[in-house]
């Protein structure tokens, strides 16, 4: 128990840099290649406050509380529901206080730009959801969206997936890139990175995710505009240049000629056809890179 | 009427005497439907989601603009209330900023399906009722319920001069159309059960059917019949049986049975000829865990035809048998009268969040066509074209990566039928999540302590499938990667103008040819559109009605 407590610790503490890093403002222009979302998970301390101890009692009020007041948006799990809640596992306002304040202060106005409308409670439901939410996150002291995983896969078949099959190392090395990526990620990101490496397990879109993806545009006069994709529609896109200039160039039907190139296309080749088996291997292969 | 809607205060009086008999009480002429009107969530009683109207064509769409736009206000200044504190929140006094009409920031977002009738549209967000001049776009009164939040309702129902809308802590409240004033209220279950209600109440004849949402697990779920009038039980179906019923068989016991969801808050379709209410339900609980319920667990993630008179089942079909991945099937059942093998059939069709669309027989509930429209691994087609769920595609300790997310292929978004292309259209979203599963699972409650790492594919995509077959005739993909997915989705509208109107992910409204996909027309709304486009005629002018955020936009052809 001492031990979970202290990797629970760490884990508010790595939710809380996070979150917090998430509330400044977004970096402009993108940063060209980074997945996005990708520094959401890199986080790294390991260090974090003792948490109070929990509850049962308190939790299970909390439980409750959340069912009715919260989970339609935040998710039945919290970590933030299919109408594109909050992960509330990962928020600073949930883990950060102790007395559970902070909490109650936040609820009592809501967060109207996002939509969060206020639910005022008394201070005794506030600390009872306060409790629920953090068992939430201490469950989770595996990290990865509080997943627990378990390494159920063999190493060795992983390797060779890796190297053959797989055909992971085209584009990469257990040496390069992949150095270390063992303790880098706890297992769930771990895996989940492997089958598509973009976003951070939540509902697409969440965090802010932007695209990423490269993008050429040749006008009718024969211009080239070649950068990264921040939007796009059909009726129109907008992209960082390589100089760090925004563009936002209308569409219509075929014109101009747009190439949008996904530099994760060999994973969207692979996922569909990725078994539960080879998944399992690889992920049990990159465990062993520390 | 007509001449009523721009001088709509003065009117009133008249309007509600007028009113009263000309509502949405007649099934006949909500089946019927001319299309002048917009009387109940989805429009008619079919859920197709198409309307008669014609004026705005394939070839003129593009000539769509701007009538007006209606903002939502979460201020109580000025509004009606009723409702008491009771439950965790305590109302606030008024919405942050509120007061003098001035503008209100952060109204509630309209998932609402806004009715319209006689030149007023009626819309909800939870615990806020809205009446709007269908004309002008101004507000001509506004409700507000006092009591627990929540975040979605899905509109009001409308009988005669009486409005219906359920609030989050499970009350019905029954409105005076042209006042905004309360009738009464029934709680239909209490703040402490594990539910909260988002469903727009459905008007059959007199009955008005309402069902209860919440999927946290602990509690039962059920569809309620209430008198219009009195708002006293007719009948109440439970989704889940009680011990030696039908289908407890598919329980280990009664009492696990009786705590797992099933919410069937998707207001329903009706068949007058046939009499019967097709109802869908929501996912069994633990939704992860299927380990404490063993069995197809009916009549979770499944549609059954009730007699709207009795609740009595005429019969059930289940979509997804012991769901263990929040694929609950409350989506629309559109019900569609075509033909089959040469024969006239009376069928219903439903594009389920599994990844699979349904046609069956809604006479007798026999299945004719299961085909995947989305990307899908964790079924096998049985021989009775029922779905067979692959037991080592649920969630497992070290993961097991599952095509479509939790989130499902489609959600509760408003799919369309047309009956002029034979095409029935849906948003669907490919999709897929690593779904974890503790080897011992501690907690048996909601989730289970399961949960999902989701990931690509993130494709969404409109198709249009032969309603007969389900195959692909054709579909658009949007570009966008990542800010869509299917409960989100805009829900779709196609006309007798042959024209289609849905939503991107960026926040377009769209206008394509229901026939081809062709883009014909589109408007940046400035949010991601939050509802399903709606249709009706006013002053002899069709518009067309979409929700973007906090704000309502009408369009037509100027």
């Amino acid at each position: 128990m001492p031990r979970s407590r202290v990797l629970a610790a760490a884990w508010f503490a790595l939710a809380m840099m996070t979150s917090v890093r998430s509330q400044q403002p977004a970096p402009q222009p993108v940063l060209p290649g980074g997945p996005p979302g990708a520094g959401v998970q890199a986080g790294g301390g390991r260090t974090g406050r003792d948490q109070a101890a929990v509850d049962p009692a308190a939790v299970d009020r909390g439980r409750l509380l959340f069912a009715q007041a919260c989970s339609f948006c935040h998710g039945g799990d919290a970590r933030g529901g299919a109408e594109g809640g909050t992960d509330l596992t990962r928020s600073p306002i949930v883990t950060g206080d102790g007395s559970a304040t902070q909490l109650g202060e936040f609820l009592k106005v809501g967060r109207p730009e996002k939509k969060m409308p206020p639910f005022p409670m008394p201070d005794a439901q506030t600390a009872d959801l306060a409790a629920f939410l953090r068992s939430l996150a201490a469950a989770g002291r595996g990290g990865g969206r509080g997943i627990t995983a378990a390494v159920v896969g063999d190493a060795t078949a992983g390797e060779l997936f890796f190297n053959g099959a797989g055909r992971c190392a085209t584009c990469h090395s257990v040496t390069g890139d992949l150095k270390g990526v063992g303790a880098k990620y706890p297992v769930a990101t771990l895996q989940g990175r492997i089958v598509l490496p973009r976003g951070t397990g939540g509902y697409p879109g969440q965090g802010g995710a932007r695209d990423g993806r490269s993008v050429k545009v040749t006008l009718p006069d024969g211009q080239i505009h070649a950068g990264t994709l921040v939007s796009i529609s059909d009726f129109s896109l907008t992209m960082v240049d390589a100089a760090g200039l925004r563009r936002s160039i209308e569409r219509n039907g075929s014109q101009p000629r747009v190439e949008v190139t996904d530099p994760l296309q060999a994973h969207l080749d692979m996922m569909t056809k990725l078994t539960d088996k080879d998944m399992h291997d690889v992920t049990a292969y990159l465990v062993t890179l520390k | 009427m007509k001449m009523c809607s721009g001088l709509m205060l003065l009117c009133l009086p008249a309007l509600s005497l007028t009113l009263r008999g000309q509502g949405a009480r007649d099934p006949a002429q909500v089946q019927a439907s001319t299309g002048e009107a917009w009387p109940t969530y989805h429009g008619d009683y079919s859920g197709r989601h198409y309307s008669p109207l014609k004026q705005v064509t394939v070839a003129n769409a593009k000539g769509l603009s701007l009538a007006w736009i209606y903002k939502t206000t979460s201020s109580a200044v000025g509004a009606i209330t009723g409702g008491q504190s009771q439950g965790p929140t305590p109302p606030p006094a008024a919405g942050r900023g509120g007061g003098g009409g001035g503008a209100t920031p952060g109204g509630p977002v309209i998932k609402s399906i806004p009715l319209m009738v006689n030149g007023v549209l009626y819309l909800s967000a939870p615990n806020h009722v809205y009446a709007v001049d269908a004309l002008t776009g101004e507000q001509i009164w506004h409700y507000v319920w006092q009591g627990r939040n929540a975040i979605g309702n899905r509109g009001v129902g409308l009988y005669g001069n009486w409005l219906y809308v359920a609030t989050p802590e499970n009350s019905i409240v029954s409105l005076d159309a042209a006042t905004g004033k309360e009738r009464w209220n029934r709680q239909l279950v209490g703040p402490t059960a594990v539910n909260f209600s988002t469903s727009a109440p459905v008007i059959v004849r007199n009955h008005v059917l309402v069902g209860i949402g919440g999927d946290g697990g602990g509690s039962q779920s059920f569809l309620e019949s209430l008198d219009p009038e009195s708002g006293e039980s007719q009948w109440k179906w439970l989704t889940t049986p009680a011990k030696g019923q039908p289908g407890s068989e598919t329980w280990p016991n009664a009492e696990v049975a009786q705590k797992s969801a099933g919410a069937p808050w998707q207001p329903p379709t009706y068949d007058p000829q046939l009499n019967l209410l097709y109802v869908t339900t929501g996912q069994p609980t633990p939704t992860y865990n299927g380990k404490s319920r063993e069995g197809a667990n009916l009549y979770t993630c499944s549609v059954v035809a009730l007699d709207p008179d009795t609740g009595k089942m005429a019969w059930y079909y289940q979509f997804s048998p012991h769901d263990t991945h929040d694929w609950d099937a409350t989506q629309v059942p559109v019900l569609i009268d075509g033909t089959v093998g040469g024969q006239p059939r009376k069928l219903l069709a439903l594009a389920n969040r599994n990844g699979y669309y349904f046609l069956l027989d809604r006479t007798t509930g026999q299945s004719l066509t299961v085909r995947p429209f989305a990307a899908s691994n964790s079924y096998d087609v049985g021989e009775n074209r029922q779905l067979i769920p692959n037991p080592a595609k649920e969630g497992s300790p070290g993961g097991t990566l599952v095509f479509p997310d939790s989130d499902g292929a489609a959600n509760y978004p408003a799919p369309s039928f047309s009956p002029d292309t034979g095409l029935f259209y849906v948003n669907a979203t490919d999709a897929a999540s690593v779904f974890y599963l503790p080897a011992d699972p501690t907690d048996p409650t909601g989730f289970g302590r399961g949960s999902e790492w989701h990931t690509g594919l993130f494709t969404s995509r409109l198709v249009a499938l032969d309603y007969r077959t389900g195959q692909v005739k054709w579909e658009h993909k949007y570009p966008q990667v990542a800010g869509f997915w299917s409960s989100t989705h805009p829900g779709v509208l196609t006309t007798a103008g042959g024209v289609l109107f849905s939503g991107d992910p960026s926040g377009d409204f769209v206008a394509y040819d229901a026939a081809t996909g062709k883009t014909l027309w589109h408007a940046r709304l400035g949010a991601s559109l939050t509802n399903t486009p709606s249709t009706w005629m006013l002053n002899g002018k069709q518009y067309v009605v979409i929700a973007a955020g906090e704000s309502l936009f009408g369009f037509y052809l100027q």
